[in-house]
């Protein structure tokens, strides 16, 4: 990153947090694009890995561990971020590295002794993302739109702003994946109308239904499942190669679990252009795999997930009270969409050739950039009204749940209820808030409890406490209360029953920060070490080949053996910069400046083996 | 727990108070209107303003959704008239809720065949049509609380249509 100037219009940009791959988009006048590291690929996997040596590695670098490291390297984190851990039973089953239930019933990924929580691991691939934007970019980046699944409801939407706030991003805005391809589709109106965006990516699935008419996007309806994806595409073929491993043992290693993980994604890649695939497994003693597949054996083992979207898609399509057939135009989204089967049966049901147009694998980052500008106030010809994709209520007497909001309301939205109170002098009501579709409370998921305090002391029945809940533009809920005869502010106290609570993400920035403290002093240690081996090095080599007279002799051996004890000491890097200076006093003196040329060259070739270094 | 009546859908627009509005006029103004008042186009810095705005644009949308349809734009007008009318009315006649009855009988016995199913659903939509014009009189005389009873009768023909549709 270079220290240049931040540019004078404001620059946010639009990052895609993707299940599998991530990566940053910007849009800096008509035509946004993809920020990356020169020569890079664009999409960073969203991969960490714990080396036992206690780096970590982000990204590429992660991705190419994970068969090494595999109860180390954690991936596929969004389909747990926002959720409990009992909800992802079936996810953490499948995954290579260990997930336990931590406090709260929250899923915690263990890594050695540490127990790290999703956001955690979402941030540290956020961080990452940054920085190559900040790299591509030359100047800092602070202010961020990142995506998630249309689908994604208040606690996940509330977890991924959580994980871009640790990352040390302000997140503007949390943003629809679909209704961000649709941006990137639409902009510069030459494709006014009413459009399907189909999303199928590696965890999730989404719909979204949009009009798009003079540079306003407007979602009529959406519908989606946050639990259908590439990865389940692979699970199956998988679970196929583990069937024929001669011993069952393999479905409890790591190693092995990741292997055939990595060999089922090929099969599937290769079926997407090919008629059959072969795959030859060797997984040393624990077995060989050998097996052909047909394109029509892979179509027919997903076909049943294939349908589940296209009931998405109908029930998109009636939501927004269009028939699906006056749909204009179908654009898709996502790496599973290259899929033959997926495109075949989308045309089939809406009876248009898929738009494909954008690459569907940046659709989502460069629309993410276009609305990143937009609120930036680079652009006021645009605007995109988006809806929140699950009903929000209020849970009432018998534990059935009252509705507040109707999904596919446009947001904000807004409604407001009296409360009041069921005993005299009570000052305190609670109000459990749920969302979902279903009408008791026990099949709808708890967001979370919300405590009105403050309530002044009057007979039952007497305090009109007016709640107003508001979705926001990012889909989340706030609640205001506030008693109508006093006029007294009610607080509200959130505990969410899924996520971070506010405490905690404190705690964890502080903890970021310190830490950040601590790797700048231990990256100064090992720079200050590595200056002073090389220094000792080239002066040893140049006192061989120059003759000085024996008291300058004296005089480097000695600067040479201080800075020698220091670096077996493991002395701390002010003390080794110290003495490096010692020994350049006296070399500088010698009349004969052969010492410095070889102590110059010895530095240079260490610069060099550093700069070749990946 | 008491709903709080959302503010007037037609003064939150600021288009005249009448059961016609064309659908394309009423589709342009909520454009407009979201183009003035989104908040991501008037990000201001103190919270008090950003929380102004939320409220505003939340409103523009939820009158959006009511006066886009046709019974919900009803309700709305009628108690902007006169307010609370849609409670004082809810007791219909006796003769009319039995031919309700009869209606939702015949919608769960309706055959699955296709053919009586379309003529079922045309008698239904034009018992609505003709729940909709008589409405358009009763307003046009000023006659609310008979308007407010026609409402909530019609709840029971765009019930049945409902129940009928989620047959098929």
């Amino acid at each position: 990153m270079s220290d240049a100037p931040p540019p004078a219009t404001r620059i946010v940009i639009g990052i895609d947090l993707g299940t599998t791959n991530s990566l940053a988009a910007v849009r800096a006048g008509k035509e946004p694009r993809v920020l990356r590291n020169l020569g890079a690929d664009p999409l960073t996997p969203s991969m960490v890995t714990f080396h036992p040596d206690g780096r970590v590695l982000v990204g590429a670098a992660a991705k190419a561990l994970r068969l090494e490291h595999p109860d180390r390297t954690v991936f596929s984190v969004k389909r747990l971020i926002g959720r409990s851990a009992s909800e992802c039973q079936n996810d953490i089953a499948d995954l290579p590295y260990p997930v336990v239930a931590g406090d709260r019933d929250l899923p915690r990924i263990r890594i050695g002794k540490q127990d790290l929580s999703p956001e955690a691991i979402s941030a540290m691939v956020l961080k990452e993302i940054k920085a190559t934007a900040e790299q591509a970019l030359g100047h800092a980046v602070e202010e961020a739109v990142v995506t998630v699944p249309a689908w994604f409801d208040d606690a996940q939407r509330q977890a991924t702003k959580d994980a871009a706030q640790l990352a040390g991003l302000d997140c503007l805005r949390i943003l629809n994946e679909p209704t961000a391809a649709a941006l990137a589709y639409g902009l510069g109106g030459k494709n006014d109308g009413t459009v399907l965006v189909y999303d199928l990516g590696g965890g999730t699935f989404d719909v979204s239904i949009l009009r798009i008419h003079e540079g306003i996007f407007r979602v009529l309806a959406t519908a989606g499942d946050t639990h259908l994806g590439g990865d389940d595409f692979d699970q199956l073929l998988a679970k196929r190669i583990l069937s024929l491993l001669p011993s069952k043992q393999g479905i409890e290693d790591a190693y092995v679990l990741q292997a055939v993980r990595s060999a089922a994604e090929g099969l599937k890649v290769q079926l997407s252009s090919q008629e059959q695939a072969t795959l030859e497994l060797d997984l040393g003693d624990r077995g060989q795999v050998e097996l052909t597949i047909t394109r029509a054996e892979f179509e027919a083992s997903i076909a049943p997930l294939v349908q589940r979207t296209l009931d998405c898609v109908k029930s998109a399509a009636k939501d927004a009270g269009l028939d699906l057939k006056k749909i204009e135009d179908v654009v898709l989204v996502g790496g599973s969409t290259r899929i033959p089967l997926v495109r075949a049966r989308l045309e089939a049901a809406t009876g248009k050739a898929p738009h494909t147009d954008v690459d569907p694998d940046l659709a989502v980052a460069l629309g993410a950039a276009i609305q990143a500008d937009i609120l930036a106030g680079n652009d006021r010809s645009l605007l995109l009204l988006d809806v929140i994709p699950l009903s929000l209520g209020i849970e009432t007497l018998g534990g059935t749940v009252q509705k507040l909001i109707l999904r596919n309301s446009t947001i904000p939205t807004s409604v407001s209820e009296e409360f009041s109170t069921g005993v005299d002098d009570q000052t305190a009501v609670d109000l459990a808030i749920y969302q979902g579709e279903r009408e008791l409370a026990q099949d709808c998921r708890l967001l979370g409890q919300f405590k009105l305090r403050g309530i002044p002391p009057l007979p039952a029945g007497l305090p009109r406490i007016l709640v107003t809940f508001l979705v926001d533009a990012d889909g989340v809920l706030r609640v205001t209360a506030r008693e109508q005869r006093t006029g007294v502010e009610a607080s509200i106290q959130i505990v969410p029953t899924y996520g971070l609570t506010r405490e905690e993400v404190r705690r964890m920035m502080l903890d970021s920060i310190e830490n950040a403290q601590a790797d700048y002093i231990a990256r100064e240690a090992i720079e200050a070490r590595a200056k002073a081996e090389a220094m000792v090095r080239g002066t040893k080599k140049a006192l061989t080949m120059a003759e000085l007279p024996p008291d300058q002799t004296f005089a480097v051996h000695k600067a040479v053996k201080a800075l020698q004890k220091l670096l077996a000491a493991d002395a701390d890097a002010d003390a080794l910069k110290s003495a490096s200076e010692d020994l350049t006093k006296v070399t500088a003196t010698i009349a004969d400046d052969v010492i410095s040329a070889a102590v110059t060259k010895s530095l240079k070739e260490d610069q060099q083996q550093e700069d070749q270094q990946p | 727990m008491i709903h709080v009546p959302a503010p007037d859908a037609f003064a939150v627009f600021g288009v005249a108070r009448t059961l016609d509005l064309d659908p394309q006029q009423l589709e342009l103004r909520y454009l407009k209107l979201s183009r003035e008042c989104h908040p991501d186009h008037n990000r201001s810095q103190t919270s008090a303003d950003c929380v102004a705005v939320l409220q505003r644009s939340a409103e523009i949308n939820d009158a959006w959704q009511v006066l886009r349809d046709p019974w919900r734009r009803a309700r709305a007008l009628l108690e902007a008239e006169s307010q609370g009318v849609l409670d004082r009315n809810k007791k219909l006649d006796p003769m009319f809720l039995m031919e309700a009855l009869e209606l939702a009988e015949e919608v769960a016995h309706a055959d699955s065949d296709s053919d009586s199913q379309t003529a079922l659903t045309e008698k239904l939509n034009a018992a609505i049509e003709a729940d909709y014009q008589a409405l358009r009189s009763d307003v046009q005389k000023s006659d609310f609380d008979t308007a407010a009873k026609r409402v909530h009768q019609s709840h029971y023909h765009l019930k049945a249509l409902h129940d009928l549709e989620a047959k098929s």
